[in-house]
C-alpha cells in the first residue's frame, strides 16, 4: 500500500528490479523486444529494381504445407522472388527454408503478393503482383504452384499493379478480385496524371472469370481494400492513391453490390476528397464499435480515418483522429533527419498481447528523395488506454536503418507473441523474432493470447468476409477477415488477439453471409480451430522437436 | 536453482517511534504490508519460509484499513480488472463486496484459514455485465459458503502433478497422431481419476468432445466451489480484490491497467507480489485435516464400519479417500497460472520450498512407492450434481467461468466434521441432508445411502464426524 503523494524512491527500486524493468513510467504496459535474425533464420532476400520497383516490395505469410505454420513468399523487383519454408520448431528461433520455385520466369517483375483460396481445394494460392502480367499461382501439395491464369480465364494485363483486395460477394464460389494498378508507363506524358484504372474481376458460374471490369477513373493505387465501412455486409472497395502521379485525384471508395456496376462514392455522398501520397492501408475497429477505422500511410503524416458523427449507412464522412491518437508518425522519431518520413506498409495488430491495438507502419525513403528523411526507421505505436498510441519502435529494436516496404507481421513460431518480416528496398529482409518483454534477467511472456483459425466449408474456406468478435470481461474486439491492405502483402492463416489477463474468452463469428454463430468459450494462449456449424472448437497445437 | 534471495526488512519496534513517521504503536495499520520487500526466489530454508508464512498469516488475519488500499470505489469485483460506472457509495456491500475487512473474517471455522458459516456466505458473480454487479440486489450472482484452507498446498500440488500428467497425455497423443498419421483417441487419466478422452488428429488438431470434468486447457482448477481457480495465488488476487478491495499490483497495477491506481481510492500498490507470495505461503503450508480417533470406543468402533459403508456404496468413487503426490516442492508462482496471476516465467525464478520441512508433513501416510498418500476424500474433477428428481444442487442463478450451474467440483471432505453447514450455499444444516441432496453423478451413492438401516446410516456419519481439523 502506498499513498499516492508518497511513493518512496526505495519502493520504486524494489519493483523495478523485480517486475518492471520492461516498464517506463509514461508507457506502462510491456514493449516487445524485436530482435532481428534473418541471416541466422536463414532468408536471405532482398527487394531490388529500378524506378518501376521504388514501390511494392511485399510479402505473402500462409501455410503452403498444411503443417499450419505460416510459411513467406518474398517479392524480389527485377530480381528474383522467393519462396520459403517455415522450419521453426514452436517456442524456438526463426528458422526458413528456401524452396525453389518451378514458375519460369514469373517469379521476376513481381511487386507484391497476396494468398487466397480461390478455387476451394486444400491449398492455397498466390495472386502476383507484377510489372505486366499478373499472375496466379494455384496451391498444390508440400508448397508446389502451377500458374493458373488459364484455368480460372484471367487475363494477367499489362499494368504495373501494386494493389489486391478480394472478396466472395453474394453465393459466388471464387472470389470477386480487385487489381490495384500504378502509373500508365505507355500514355502520353506518362507519368504525369497518367494512371492506369483499377480492375474489378468478377467470376461466372463454370469456375472461370470475365473479363475484367474497369474501375475508372484510377488514381495510381498502391493498396486497397474491401471493407464493410457501414455494416451493412456488402463490403465496399476502399483505395488509397499515390497524390505523386494523379492529376485531380484522390482517395476513393467504390460502392459494391453483387451483380450490380460498381460506383465511386462521391462529395454528394460525403465522401470528401482527399489528396494523400497513399500507400498503404490497415483497418481495425479501434474503438469496438463495430466500424472500422483506417490507418492511412503517405509521404509526411499518417492519416487515421474514423467514421464522423455525421454520417450514416449511406454517406461515408471520415474525420483524421491520427493527432488526437498520437499517431501522426509524420518525422522519424529517433536520429536527428527531421525531415518527413515515408510510410509504405501498415497494420493493427497486437504486438504485446495487452488488448490495446497497435500500429505498425514500415518508413523507408522511396530512393534519393532529400526532402524526406533518409534514415526514416519503422514505427511501432503501441496502443494503451483511450485509444493512444505511443512510439516504442526504439525500445522495442526495430528502429533500423534500412528502407521497409511491404511486411507481414505473424507469429512464425507459435508462440503467441507476434514475430515480424519487413521487406526492404536494396536491403535484406528484416525478420524480428519476438521475445518478449525485456526484463534485468532475461524475457518474459506478455498478456494473454489467443489465434483462431475460422473453416467456412467448403466455399470461401479461410472464412474471407467473416467477423470474429473476442469477448473478455465487459471488452469485445473485433477483426474482419479480410485480403487486400497493407502495401503490396498479405497473410492468410490464424487471426491474432492479444488477451491481456484474461484467462478465458467468448468467440462469436458472423461468417460471411452474415449468419452469426453460438458462442464458443475458449481458454487464453490456444490455437482455436472454429469449423462452421460446429458445437464446440478444437485446439491445435504445433509440432514440437 | 538458486538459493534464495530473500530480503526481508523486518519493521523493529523501537522504543524511538516518531509522531511523523506513522509508527505509532497504536497506529491503525496492518505492519505486514510490505514487510517482505521483495518477491523471494530460489530455495526456501525453514528459516526464511517461517518468516514468510508469518507475515502471511498476519496479512490473512488483518483488518485492512482505507489508508491501506482497502476498498474499491471505482472497481468491480470481477476478477479481470473492470471499472465500476458509478462510484460506489458505501465501503462495503454485502453482494457486491467489499463484504470483509480480512481473509480471516470469513475463514475462521474452527480456526483461521478454515470455513464459514452461512453468515459469511459470499456472492459470486462475474462482475462484468449484469449491471457490473455494482448492485445490491443478489439476483445478479451465486450465494456461496466458505471453503476451508486446510492442506489447500497439497491440493494445488495433486492438481500440478494432474495437469501435468494429463498435458503428458495430450503431448504424446499428438506425437503419436502425426508419426502414425491417423486418429489417436487416448483417456485422461492421472492418480486412478479419468477426465474422459481426448482425440488427436494428424495435423495437430485436438477433439475435445469427450472430456470430462475439466477445462479444455486439460489444466485441473482445484479450488472454490466449482473448481474454476488455477492456484492459491490466483485466488488470492481474486479474492483481496473481492472482498477487500485490496488490489494486487501484479493484476491491477499499471502493467496491465495503466493506471497506478485502478480503483481510484487514493492509493497505490496496495498488494506487492511479494505481499501475495507471503500470503499463499501460509495458505500452502497450512496443515492437512485429520481422521481423529474418537475417545469414545462406541464412535471409534461405528467409524470403522462407517469407512467401509462409505467404500460400499460407491462414495469413494468420487471422494477418492487419498490420492498420491510424487513432490512436496511447493514451487510460487506456479507453472499453469496465466498473465494476470504470476506464473513461472514471468518471473526471475519461482519460490520453491519443500513442504516435508513443516512437522505435520512428518504424519502424512506414504504408499509403497514413497509417495504421500494426500487424505483429501476428493477427486479434483467436476460432476453434474443434480437430475430431474433430485436438484437441489441444482439453485444457482448463473454458470461461472464456462462451468454450468449444476456442475461442482467433487467437495474434499477432509474437515467435514468442522465445517457444518454444507452444501455450495452452505444452508444445508447436516450431513445427512447434504448427501440426501447429492444427484446426478452421485445419484446412486445417495440412493444406496438412503437404502440404508439406520445403523448403517449412523455409522457412515460416525466416519465423517472424524474428518477433523485441528
Amino acid at each position: 500500500m502506498k499513498n499516492n503523494l508518497k511513493i518512496s524512491s526505495a519502493i520504486t527500486l524494489v519493483f523495478s528490479i523485480g517486475l518492471s524493468a520492461a516498464q517506463s513510467s509514461e508507457f506502462p504496459f510491456d514493449v516487445p523486444n524485436m530482435i532481428e535474425q534473418s541471416e541466422q533464420a536463414g532468408i536471405t532476400h532482398t527487394y531490388s529494381g529500378p524506378w518501376e520497383y521504388f514501390v511494392g516490395g511485399g510479402a505473402a505469410s500462409f501455410d503452403c504445407n498444411g503443417d499450419r505454420m505460416p510459411d513467406l513468399f518474398l517479392s524480389g523487383g527485377k530480381g528474383k522472388a522467393k519462396l520459403f519454408v517455415n522450419t521453426s520448431s514452436a517456442g524456438g528461433n526463426l528458422s526458413f527454408a528456401e524452396k525453389a520455385l518451378d514458375i519460369g520466369r514469373s517469379n521476376l517483375k513481381v511487386l507484391g503478393a497476396y494468398p487466397i483460396n480461390i478455387d476451394n481445394d486444400a491449398y492455397t494460392d498466390l495472386v502476383l503482383l507484377r510489372l505486366g502480367a499478373n499472375q496466379i499461382l494455384k496451391g498444390g501439395p508440400d508448397c508446389s504452384f502451377t500458374k493458373a491464369n488459364k484455368e480460372f480465364a484471367i487475363k494477367g494485363g499489362r499494368e504495373w499493379s501494386t494493389g489486391f483486395a478480394a472478396i466472395w460477394e453474394g453465393d459466388n464460389a471464387l472470389p470477386t478480385m480487385a487489381i490495384g494498378n500504378y502509373v500508365d508507363r505507355d500514355a502520353p506524358g506518362t507519368p504525369w496524371g497518367t494512371c492506369s484504372p483499377n480492375m474489378l474481376l468478377r467470376p461466372n458460374a463454370d469456375g472461370t472469370y470475365s473479363e475484367p471490369l474497369a474501375l475508372e477513373p484510377g488514381y495510381c493505387s498502391l493498396s486497397m481494400l474491401f471493407t464493410d465501412w457501414n455494416k451493412s455486409g456488402e463490403p465496399d472497395l476502399r483505395i488509397t492513391n499515390d497524390r505523386q502521379y494523379y492529376r485531380g485525384g484522390q482517395e476513393q471508395l467504390w460502392q459494391i453490390t453483387p451483380g450490380e456496376t460498381p460506383r465511386a462514392y462521391t462529395q454528394n455522398d460525403g465522401w470528401e476528397t482527399l489528396q494523400i501520397w497513399g500507400m498503404g492501408i490497415a483497418e481495425a475497429d479501434l474503438n469496438g464499435d463495430g466500424y472500422p477505422e483506417y490507418a492511412l500511410t503517405s509521404m509526411g503524416d499518417t492519416k487515421i480515418q474514423s467514421l464522423d458523427e455525421e454520417s450514416d449507412e449511406e454517406s461515408p464522412i471520415y474525420r483524421d483522429i491520427a493527432y488526437e491518437s498520437g499517431a501522426t508518425a509524420h518525422r522519424p522519431y529517433t536520429g536527428d533527419d527531421l525531415k518527413p518520413s515515408t510510410g509504405w506498409h501498415s497494420q493493427f495488430i497486437d504486438f504485446n498481447n495487452d488488448t490495446h491495438k497497435d500500429l505498425y507502419i514500415a518508413k523507408g525513403n522511396v530512393e534519393a528523395m532529400t526532402d524526406f528523411a533518409s534514415y526514416d526507421p519503422d514505427n511501432m505505436l503501441l496502443g494503451g488506454i483511450d485509444n493512444k498510441f505511443t512510439e516504442k519502435g526504439d525500445e522495442a529494436g526495430i528502429a533500423l536503418n534500412s528502407a521497409g516496404r511491404g511486411a507481414v507481421i505473424e507469429d512464425f513460431n507459435a508462440d503467441g507473441m507476434l514475430d515480424m518480416l519487413v521487406v526492404n528496398r536494396k536491403t535484406n529482409v528484416n525478420l524480428f523474432i519476438n521475445e518478449g518483454a525485456k526484463t534485468s534477467w532475461g524475457h518474459r511472456p506478455m498478456g494473454n493470447w489467443i489465434k483462431i483459425e475460422l473453416d467456412n466449408g467448403d466455399i470461401n474456406k479461410d472464412a474471407v468476409g467473416a467477423k470474429i468478435s473476442v469477448k473478455t470481461g465487459n471488452l469485445t474486439q473485433n477483426k474482419t477477415v479480410q485480403i487486400g491492405g497493407g502495401h503490396a502483402s498479405g497473410q492468410l492463416g490464424f487471426n491474432h488477439f492479444g488477451l491481456g489477463v484474461a484467462e478465458r474468452a467468448t468467440i462469436r463469428v458472423q461468417w460471411p453471409n452474415g449468419d452469426w454463430s453460438h458462442p464458443y468459450k475458449v481458454f487464453a494462449n490456444n490455437h482455436v480451430i472454429i469449423q462452421r456449424d460446429s458445437p464446440s472448437a478444437n485446439y491445435w497445437y504445433p509440432a514440437e522437436d | 536453482m538458486r538459493t534464495s534471495l530473500i530480503l526481508v526488512g523486518l519493521v523493529c519496534l523501537s522504543a524511538t517511534h516518531s509522531f511523523a513517521d506513522n509508527t505509532l504503536p497504536w497506529a491503525e495499520k496492518t505492519d505486514a504490508i510490505g514487510r517482505i520487500t521483495q518477491m523471494p526466489i530460489g530455495f526456501l530454508g525453514r528459516e526464511e519460509l517461517d518468516v514468510l508464512v508469518q507475515a502471511g498469516e498476519e496479512l490473512f488475519e488483518a483488518k485492512f484499513k482505507k489508508s491501506e488500499g482497502a476498498g474499491r470505489p471505482m472497481a468491480t469485483a470481477a476478477i479481470l480488472p473492470t471499472k465500476a460506472r458509478r462510484l460506489s457509495k458505501t465501503a462495503f456491500a454485502r453482494t457486491s463486496g467489499p463484504d470483509a475487512a480480512s481473509c480471516g473474517a470469513c475463514h475462521n471455522e474452527p480456526l483461521l484459514g478454515g470455513a464459514g458459516d452461512f453468515v459469511t456466505n459470499v456472492f459470486v458473480s462475474e462482475g462484468f455485465t449484469n449491471a457490473d454487479f455494482d448492485s445490491i440486489n443478489p439476483q445478479f450472482s451465486n450465494e456461496r459458503g466458505t471453503n476451508h484452507l486446510f492442506g489447500a498446498g497439497l491440493i494445488e500440488l495433486l492438481a500440478r502433478e494432474i495437469t501435468t500428467d494429463l498435458h503428458d497425455i495430450r503431448r504424446n497423443a499428438l506425437k503419436t497422431a502425426r508419426s502414425e498419421q491417423k486418429p489417436t483417441r487416448v483417456e485422461l487419466t492421472s492418480k486412478g481419476i479419468s477426465y474422459g478422452f481426448i482425440t488427436a488428429l494428424p495435423d495437430g488438431v485436438l477433439q475435445l468432445g469427450e472430456i470430462d470434468g475439466i477445462d479444455t486447457d486439460l489444466v485441473v482448477r482445484p479450488f472454490s466451489q466449482k473448481g474454476v481457480m488455477t492456484s492459491l495465488r490466483q485466488f488470492t488476487v481474486n479474492a483481496s480484490n473481492h472482498h477487500h478491495g485490496m488490489q494486487a499490483t501484479e493484476r491491477f497495477g499499471a502493467r496491465w491497467t495503466g493506471e497506478s491506481d485502478f480503483d481510484e481510492d487514493g492509493m497505490t500498490e496496495e498488494l506487492s507480489s511479494a505481499d501475495v507470495s507471503a500470503l499463499v505461503a501460509w495458505q500452502a503450508t497450512l496443515r492437512p485435516p485429520i481422521v481423529a480417533k474418537p475417545d469414545n470406543a462406541e464412535w471409534q468402533a461405528a467409524a470403522e464400519k462407517g469407512k467401509q459403508v462409505f467404500d460400499q456404496i460407491g462414495c469413494a468413487q468420487c471422494h477418492m479417500p487419498a490420492l498420491p503426490l510424487n513432490s512436496l516442492q511447493f514451487d510460487d508462482p506456479g507453472l499453469f497460472d496465466v498473465a494476470g496471476t504470476l506464473q513461472t516465467y514471468q518471473v526471475e525464478a519461482p519460490a520453491t520450498y519443500d513442504l516435508a520441512m513443516l512437522e505435520w508433513a512428518e504424519a502424512l501416510p506414504r504408499n509403497d512407492d514413497g509417495q504421500v498418500m494426500v487424505p483429501l476424500f476428493g477427486d479434483l474433477k467436476r460432476h453434474t450434481m443434480t437430475d430431474s428428481e433430485v436438484d437441489a444442487f441444482g439453485n444457482e442463478l448463473m454458470s461461472q467461468r464456462f462451468v454450468d450451474r449444476n456442475i461442482f467440483i467433487t467437495a474434499e471432505l477432509w474437515g467435514v466434521a468442522s465445517t457444518a453447514p454444507y452444501g455450495h450455499r452452505n444452508d444445508m444444516y447436516d450431513l445427512t441432508e447434504v448427501i440426501s441432496a447429492h444427484g446426478g453423478d452421485a445419484r446412486a451413492s445417495r440412493d444406496a445411502y438412503l437404502a440404508l438401516d439406520e445403523v448403517l446410516q449412523q455409522q457412515l456419519i460416525a466416519f465423517l464426524r472424524t474428518l477433523e481439523i485441528k
